[in-house]
């Protein structure tokens, strides 16, 4: 059945910070898994739900996400009708200061769409799921919103948004970063609302003069509406700081979560670059549980690691539990472990940079070590 | 339409009978190759890295592997407001077209086509090379020739110039002569089968082509010879990259072993001449816990958890544990079972290897029913698509397998159903 449902994503939460990693980058920009950055499972998620007209709210940062978004092309979304709509924020005409306030440009992005429902979508997961039986089963439920959780918790690390539940499956209470939870359940930054009652909401913030459109405050309606749950059942992979990116990016070295994230049946599609098909070179050492992508160059030794492309590891180079963002180069001879190295940087010769686990070293981008 | 100063027509609708089951049900040009590539790929992305934004492609045999992969050629960003891929068969009309009859003849039957565009010159290109070619440097040296037609010739070693068309040229390069395969050749320069026209001069000489009833309607046997013996300004462009037509089982396979060998040959790792290929949409490709591998080209999609060595990977290629590949080319979507040994083998898209299946040039024990001698050369056995080589089968080399074989030996190979097999029973 024709899906009848827009997509709104949020690529900034100003709550997640990935210290030097979303410093030149919006959350939903961050790369993620060897050739893909966070904000392609979203969109493909919608995309593969049928979800055909896209609005991203990008509040800083976002001159990498819109490169790599372009016309929407790569997930079908350079479309006459409906199709992909970037929505920055807009300056005030009389303070040149941005209005953090003025939600008149989502609210005009959803208002000009005809679809009766939205699918809310934060950038601070990664899952592989259809929305399609979401959104039949908001229907059916007729609830004011309904929202997407997992039983991942107690999260340690905030932002934590546990949620309870009443005996028929409607959110009775919701608290964001309580310290002693007591439910294992915790919402996932998805909603689907019907598109009325998000121009009300929205109309509702902007004339309140709130600034922070978010999936927070969304929920934080629970006492007024009808907020229905649904359990997600495919492996989630939250991105809420340094350390649980680099848990998830070696989560994905798991055959099992690797497989479900990338089904066949539901590509994650990206922007395509074009590179070389990566070679591994005559007399490499091991390469072992390794995630490589086009264009990388092993020389060296690689386990438990993650190269996006372009990525260069030279003779004699040792990299262990690491992850390489795109066109890294790593030196002959160079040691690393447990390292988080952004893009276009450069370790020469010999260097040795050696993380603990928990605690990996970050490299910013262009850097040279 | 508007006016586009050259364009290129390539020439796909080759069968390629000597890649046998390679192309039994697609197009030559649709033929995987190094990795992430298609041969195609080659010709089409030097045309967009050339700034030639108005390709034909001519198709005829198996078009439809052919005609899905090129799309709209949005992948070598070929999907103009004006000008882009245009996909050519052949076509019926009231004054009779038929098949396309040769080479030249394609292009005759397409002249309403080049002349939508009113372009000055038009590349005769082919589907089947694997090279990168800055085009434009041909059209100027054309253009500086004040030349009608021009011809990309390359050097090829003395001894073997006697299997190619050699050019002879005066000392300005200009062609006095050319001899299809001569057996004392003069020079040893060869026709790459790569050629800038002025398109007056060409039009009018395929229409004269057309008109004569003891043609082959070929570029190489009957247009050029013609245009030289008439009088044509005809030059050369000389070209000295990597330049490979991989048109033998041979070629084929060294042409992708060239990439590991030395692939600085043609450097595929060059940003400035990227070749485009059509995005798999897949993961990172995946190396196992207890993989080893080394000399190797692999891409999206692949899983390796066994050994693979001075071998091809394409995409979605899984190679199980305790399976070992040397000196091969695992095309697209090829599934490698435990324990199966394959060396100096060609796995065709989507072929199923069962566990233990052996095949090496000097098999011991090997079976030697699909041995085929005229296309199958120095110990390299082929595969083709979607096959399922049952478990344990063991083949000496110099083998090519088939769906027919899937018939008469259901015992070590069986038929997976594809899209472009059309069976009809009569």
């Amino acid at each position: 059945m024709i899906t009848d449902a827009m997509g709104l994503i949020l690529a900034d939460n100003r709550r997640i910070q990935l210290g030097a990693l979303t410093r030149p980058r919006a959350i939903a920009a961050m790369p993620f898994a060897g050739r893909f950055r966070i904000i392609d499972f979203t969109l493909s998620n919608m995309v593969n739900s049928g979800i055909k007209r896209v609005g991203v709210v990008a509040l800083t940062k976002y001159k990498s996400l819109m490169d790599h978004m372009g016309t929407g092309a790569p997930w079908d979304l350079d479309r006459m009708r409906q199709g992909l709509y970037m929505i920055p924020p807009y300056i005030n005409p009389i303070t040149r200061e941005p209005d953090r306030t003025d939600a008149q440009s989502v609210i005009d992005y959803v208002e000009t769409g005809d679809q009766k429902y939205v699918v809310i979508s934060s950038c601070d997961f990664v899952t592989n799921t259809s929305y399609k039986q979401l959104i039949n089963a908001h229907v059916e439920s007729r609830a004011d919103m309904t929202v997407l959780y997992h039983k991942d918790g107690p999260i340690e690390e905030p932002p934590s948004m546990v949620i309870e539940l009443d005996e028929s499956g409607y959110v009775r209470d919701f608290m964001v970063d309580y310290p002693n939870p007591t439910s294992q359940k915790n919402a996932v930054g998805l909603i689907i609302i019907s598109r009325d009652l998000l121009l009300q909401l929205l109309t509702e913030m902007m004339a309140r003069g709130i600034a922070d459109f978010s999936i927070v405050a969304i929920l934080q309606n629970y006492r007024r509406f009808r907020i229905h749950a649904i359990e997600l059942e495919e492996p989630l992979l939250r991105i809420h700081s340094v350390a649980s990116y680099f848990d998830a990016s070696m989560k994905v070295l798991d055959s099992d979560i690797r497989h479900m994230l990338f089904s066949v049946d539901r590509p994650i599609y990206t922007k395509a670059k074009n590179r070389a098909p990566c070679i591994v070179a005559p007399g490499s050492g091991v390469v072992k549980n390794v995630l490589a992508s086009d264009g990388c160059a092993i020389m060296g030794h690689v386990e438990n690691s993650i190269l996006f492309r372009g990525c260069v590891i030279g003779r004699g180079a040792h990299v262990t539990n690491s992850v390489l963002f795109q066109d890294v180069q790593i030196s002959d001879g160079v040691v690393l472990d447990h390292v988080i190295i952004d893009k276009n940087s450069v370790v020469k010769m010999d260097g040795r940079l050696l993380g603990q686990p928990g605690f990996p070293i970050v490299i910013e981008k262009n850097a040279i070590v | 339409m508007a006016k586009q100063e050259i364009i290129a027509m390539i020439l796909a609708g080759g069968q390629g009978s000597r890649l046998g089951v390679l192309t039994e049900l697609v197009a030559k040009p649709a033929v995987p190759f190094g990795s992430r590539y298609r041969i195609i790929d080659f010709p089409l992305s030097n045309c967009t890295n050339s700034g030639i934004e108005a390709v034909g492609v001519l198709t005829q045999y198996q078009p439809l592997e052919l005609n899905s992969y090129i799309g709209n050629g949005h992948s070598w960003d070929l999907d103009r407001n004006n000008g882009g891929t245009y996909i050519l068969p052949p076509y019926l009309s009231q004054v009779g077209n038929e098949w396309y009859k040769g080479t030249a003849n394609a292009i005759y039957q397409n002249i309403p086509f080049i002349d939508s565009y009113e372009p000055k010159y038009v590349l005769i290109l082919s589907g089947d090379h694997i090279y990168k070619m800055d085009y434009l440097k041909m059209v100027e040296l054309h253009i500086q020739n004040e030349a009608e037609a021009t011809i990309a010739v390359i050097e090829v070693p003395w001894e073997e110039a006697s299997r190619f068309g050699i050019m002879n040229t005066d000392e300005t390069g200009r062609i006095v002569e050319f001899e299809e395969k001569p057996a004392v050749p003069k020079s040893n320069l060869a026709s790459m089968g790569i050629y800038c026209f002025s398109w007056d001069v060409l039009r009018e000489a395929l229409i004269k082509d057309e008109a004569n009833p003891n043609s082959r309607n070929d570029f190489g046997a009957n247009v050029i010879p013609g245009m030289i013996e008439a009088g044509y300004a005809v030059y050369t462009y000389a070209f000295d990259g990597y330049w490979k037509d991989v048109g033998t089982i041979s070629s084929l396979w060294e042409s992708n072993m060239d990439l590991l060998t030395d692939p600085s040959l043609i450097n595929l790792r060059d940003l400035s001449w990227s070749i485009y290929s059509k995005n798999p949409q897949r993961p990172s490709h995946y190396f196992g816990p207890d993989s080893n591998v080394d000399n190797i080209a692999i891409t999206d999609g692949s899983e390796i958890f066994g050994e693979c060595h001075s071998t091809i990977v394409s995409y979605n290629v899984v190679v199980e544990e305790g399976a070992v590949i040397t000196d091969s080319i695992l095309m697209p979507g090829s599934y490698i079972e435990a324990g199966a040994v394959l060396t100096r083998c060609i796995v065709g898209m989507d072929t199923r290897v069962e566990r233990n299946v052996r095949s090496t040039p000097d098999e011991a024990d090997g079976l030697d029913l699909f041995v085929n001698d005229k296309l199958c050369k120095d110990g390299i056995t082929v595969f083709a698509p979607n096959l399922v080589i049952k478990e344990g089968t063991k083949i000496v080399g110099n083998s090519m397998i088939g769906a027919e074989h899937a018939r008469k030996y259901p015992q070590y190979v069986r038929e997976v159903p594809h899209y472009s097999r059309m069976e009809v029973s009569l």
